[in-house]
This record gives C-alpha cells, sequence and structure tokens, in this order.
C-alpha cells in the first residue's frame, strides 16, 4: 500500500516550518538587505534614513585599507595556526589518554570544563594570569628562571593569543577525536594485533585514517571560530598593540564604533558574508559530490 | 610505567587547560594586602572579602541585575529557539520541506561572522527601540542559538521510526498533533540537550551584549569588564578575579552536571553538521 503521503501533507509540513522562516526573514533577511543597500551608498548616523548612493565607493576604501588586510591576514594566520594546533594537541591527549578516560569518565569532565567558559571572561582571567605584578605566570617565572616577557606587548601579543586561544578550545578537538577514537571497532584493533601490527603502525595505518573525516571536520570548525574570532581578542589587547591583532571582527566592530564609518564597516561585512557562505557552500557541495561517488 | 605517565599528562593538561580559572579562584581569595606580596596560586589567609564587594549594590554596579539579565535572555534566547526549530526539524526530517535549501542555510549560519549581522541588527533595534532591552537581546541569542537546535532535532527525529507518524496519521491524527503528541515526548533527550548547550552558549556570549546593550539589560559577560574600572584607580584584582568567578559558575556547574549530554551534542553538531 503506497500512499503519496508527502505530497498530501505538504501544506501542512510547510505551516510547520512557517515562523522559523518568518523568524529568519526578519531578523536576518531584513539585515541583509540593510547591509547590501548601506554598503552602496554614503550614510552616518545622522542622515541613516536618507542614504545616498555611492555607488561601489565603500568597497574601495575597504580595498584600499592597509588595516581591513592587516586584519584578514591576522584572521587567517590564526585561524589556521589556532586550528591546527588545537588539533594536533587534541589527538595526542585523545589517543594517549584513552585507557585513563575509558574507566573514569569524569576525568572528561574535567578536561572539558574551558569549554563552559566564556571566551570573553577567560580572556579578561588571563589579563590576571599574565600580569606583570600580580599574575602567576611572570611571578614563577622571574622566581625560577630571573626573567619574564612582555607577553601582551608587540612581538609576543599574537602568539599570546594563538596559546590562549588554543588552551581554550582543544578540549573541543579532545572530545571530538576521543569519541571517533572509541567507535573503531574493537575486532579491527584484534585483527592487526594477529597480523603483527605493532601500536604505532596501527595506529598510523588504521587507526588515524578511519579518523580522518572527523579530523578534517574539527579542522575545519575550529579554522572558522578562530578566523571570526572577538571576544578573548577584543577583551585582552583590544586591537593593539598598533592594531596588529585587530581580527576581521574587531576590524569592522572597530569602524563602526570607534570610527562611525558605517559604510566601510557594512562593506566589510558583505565582503566577509559573501566570501564565507561561497567558500561554505562550496566544502558542502565537495563533501556531497563525494558522499555521491562512495555510493 | 606507561600509565604513571599517563597520569602525569593528565595531570598536566588538566592543570594547563584549566589554568585562568584556578589562578582567578585562588586570586578571589586574596585580600588586597596579600595579593600585593604573594602572585602565587597559593593562598595564605584566605578572605571573602572581595566576594562581599561584589555583591555589595551601587548606582554604577549592581550584579544581581547582570546576572538577572544574563538569566532571563539565556532562558528566552535557549526556549524561543527550540520552539521555533521543533516544528521546522519535524518538516524538514518527515516532510522533507526545505531539506535541500532551508537546512543547510541554517547550518551555515553557525559557522558565519555574526559581526556581519551586528550593525544593521544595531541599527534595526535602534528604530524598534530593542537597544539595551533584555528582550532584544533575548531575540538575537535565540538566531545564535537555532543552527545547533535544528541539527541535533532533525537528526533526533530521523531517528525515531516513521511507522509511528503513520500509525498515527491512520488513526486521523494530523501533523500537528503528532508533532506535539508523538514526536516532542519521544525526542525529550534531543529537546534537553538542545536547552543546556544553548543556555551555556547563550550565558557565555559577549559581542551582542557588548554592542546592544549598555545598562539596562547588560549580560554579566559584559557586566564582569565593569568591576575591572570599578574604583577609579588601578584594577583592583581581587574584586575583579570575584566578579569573574561568579560570572562563569553558573555554566561551569550545569556543564559539570551535564557532560555527558553536552559532549554528545558538540559531537552531533560537528560530524552530521
Amino acid at each position: 500500500m503506497t500512499i503519496a503521503r508527502p505530497q498530501t501533507n505538504a501544506p501542512e509540513f510547510r505551516l510547520l516550518a512557517t515562523p522559523l522562516v518568518l523568524f529568519l526573514l526578519v531578523f536576518l533577511g531584513f539585515p541583509a538587505l540593510v547591509n547590501l543597500i548601506y554598503s552602496v551608498s554614503e550614510v552616518t548616523f545622522e542622515t541613516l534614513r536618507q542614504p545616498r548612493f555611492t555607488g561601489l565607493a565603500n568597497f574601495l576604501s575597504v580595498w584600499s585599507d592597509a588595516a581591513f588586510w592587516q586584519a584578514s591576514w591576522f584572521s587567517l594566520r590564526f585561524g589556521l595556526l589556532t586550528a591546527v594546533l588545537e588539533c594536533l594537541l587534541g589527538l595526542f591527549l585523545a589517543i594517549f589518554l584513552s585507557p585513563l578516560i575509558e574507566r573514569r569518565s569524569w576525568l572528561m569532565a574535567i578536561l572539558m570544563l574551558p569549554l563552559m567558559v566564556a571566551p570573553a571572561l577567560v580572556g579578561l582571567m588571563y589579563r590576571l594570569v599574565l600580569h606583570e605584578f600580580v599574575g602567576p605566570v611572570p611571578y614563577y617565572l622571574w622566581t625560577y628562571f630571573g626573567a619574564s616577557i612582555s607577553f601582551l606587548g608587540p612581538g609576543s601579543a599574537f602568539w599570546t593569543l594563538v596559546v590562549v586561544e588554543t588552551l581554550q578550545w582543544t578540549p573541543f578537538t579532545l572530545l571530538l577525536f576521543y569519541m571517533a577514537y572509541q567507535a573503531i571497532p574493537s575486532e579491527i584493533a584484534e585483527a592487526s594485533a594477529m597480523d603483527g601490527a605493532r601500536s604505532l603502525q596501527r595506529l598510523w595505518f588504521i587507526e588515524l585514517p578511519m579518523m580522518g573525516p572527523t579530523i578534517a571536520a574539527a579542522l575545519l570548525i575550529r579554522f572558522i571560530d578562530g578566523f571570526r574570532v572577538f571576544d578573548n581578542v577584543y577583551v585582552l589587547t583590544g586591537s593593539g598593540p598598533g592594531g596588529s591583532t585587530a581580527s576581521l571582527s574587531i576590524y569592522i566592530y572597530e569602524a563602526f564604533f570607534k570610527q562611525g564609518a558605517i559604510g566601510k564597516a557594512v562593506a566589510a561585512s558583505v565582503v566577509l558574508f559573501v566570501a564565507s557562505f561561497a567558500v561554505l557552500y562550496g566544502l558542502n557541495a565537495l563533501a556531497s559530490r563525494r558522499k555521491g561517488a562512495k555510493r | 610505567m606507561i600509565t604513571i605517565l599517563r597520569w602525569f599528562v593528565f595531570a598536566v593538561a588538566a592543570i594547563a587547560l584549566n589554568f585562568p580559572v584556578l589562578v582567578t579562584l585562588s586570586t578571589s581569595f586574596k585580600s588586597a594586602r596579600e595579593l600585593s606580596g604573594n602572585p602565587g596560586l597559593w593562598v595564605q589567609a584566605p578572605t571573602f572579602e572581595n566576594y562581599r564587594t561584589v555583591f555589595e549594590v551601587s548606582d554604577r554596579l549592581n550584579i544581581f541585575l547582570y546576572l538577572f539579565n544574563s538569566l532571563t535572555v539565556a532562558l528566552m534566547g535557549t526556549v524561543l529557539a527550540v520552539a521555533l526549530a521543533l516544528p521546522a526539524a519535524y518538516a524538514i526530517a518527515r516532510g522533507r520541506i526545505g531539506e535541500r535549501t532551508l537546512l543547510p542555510f541554517i547550518v551555515n549560519l553557525r559557522a558565519v561572522p555574526l559581526i556581519i549581522f551586528a550593525i544593521p541588527l544595531y541599527m534595526m533595534f535602534q528604530w524598534l527601540a530593542l537597544l539595551d532591552t533584555r528582550l532584544g537581546l533575548g531575540l538575537i541569542l535565540t538566531i545564535v542559538n537555532l543552527p545547533l537546535a535544528l541539527v541535533i532535532l532533525v537528526n533526533a527525529i530521523r531517528d525515531l521510526p516513521a511507522e509511528l507518524d503513520e500509525a498515527a496519521l491512520m488513526d486521523g491524527a494530523n501533523r500537528t498533533q503528532i508533532l506535539i503528541k508523538v514526536v516532542t515526548p519521544l525526542c525529550r533527550p534531543a529537546i534537553v540537550t538542545s536547552l543546556i548547550f544553548g543556555f551555556i552558549t547563550a550565558w557565555n556570549e559577549f559581542l551582542f551584549g557588548l554592542m546592544l546593550t549598555t545598562s539596562k539589560a547588560v549580560p554579566v559577560t559584559v557586566g564582569a569588564s565593569f568591576f575591572f574600572a570599578a574604583s577609579g584607580g588601578g584594577v583592583q584584582w581581587g574584586v575583579a578575579s570575584a566578579v569573574m568567578i561568579v560570572g562563569a559558575l553558573p555554566p561551569m556547574l550545569l556543564g559539570l552536571v551535564m557532560y555527558r549530554q553536552i559532549s554528545g551534542s558538540m559531537t552531533a553538531g560537528a560530524v552530521k553538521g
């Protein structure tokens, strides 16, 4: 008995999805429209309702702004570096600690704790941790090594931020990899052990390849989050020293709130919007083609 | 031998990853005088003075208001997101509505830098008089929470046997009734997971709190930084530490109690999204 169910119920299903679609249209569709209009207009806080069409002037001013390129370069470098470091560290911890965590899952709860703290608060906490007079890190460095560095100074601020971000989000990759590692069927380990594979060989030739898709997903997610970073960088360094730690998110924020350059901020938003959706849909298409090829 | 090494690595990782929280916790129990002489982790003469100062309400600083704001907007952003996502998830999973348009769009939303929408939303809120209101911030947090809630719920409904729906249809129920009476009770674990995860995400949000609120609706992530400049002179680090612990504690406790559900939902978003 085959009933043409989906067709007969389609209007009812549409109705169920309607509230979500309406909500998105109001809170994302409308802002997207405003973005598009303002990005090609000359507008100030006084003339919000009478934007004057100026063509691509805003985009050109973004394009020729050295700070924009500096911020793009910061975001790209920051996203790539933190994603790779978090995945390496997470992979090591997940595999090396799995015999301990298998038997006592509460150990994972302790390692996961940093994920529950607001990144903005973690950033503020590091202002204390790295403080030259009251911070324990400079204190211990002085006590045991007789020297300390200025962690948020010109040469080191970038690397300090990379470490801060990596330490907060390594638990995420650790968790992901631990679950993927646990999901490898135990028969595979037993079979390869019978074949005489040593544990390092097994890791390299069997287990890591099996975790490949998870590693790729973790790299992508962490890259995206690192690329769009705002909270912890903003509270730790603002964008300094000398704009050297402004991410693209901070660039847009400062263009709007500190300089009042609405047109420039909005044009940069549109660029970022188009770029991220292009990349994401490209990746989606790639992933679904690969899935199709496998079938 | 290798087991000892594993425990050693675990201890180093646990301390290194939680180091900022440990330092802040220890500093929050130090008196101002001890702080100037002892930056180490160990507290010599623990005191609750800093916490007393934090909970003192002045006309400039009101920790109770910030906590209340965070609680309200986080609850609103979480419940509304699930309420919008659940029927849509049902339509996507069973009616296959928007499976190739709506679903990928919302999933991608999670990866888009939110600052893109922040500026037009700021202007829109100015027109609608939603700036510095809990309602306004709650609505934005709904957007932040929607992607993961939708992914979790779509996956949960897809895992339910379709025969349940068919049996109920035979009995003359319509889709809305099935959603309320059959699907929702069976999806309760997934709903709880999205609520917990959404609450933690919303509580910890900073960017929109910073942009859209100034005094009345300030959440605790933003309000905490007010305490850094509280005394006019330098930062009172003991007080600042106490306020950070107060602001970080609710999601941390929730996370500790519910870490199983949370770990599940994180992987759901990552692997299937």
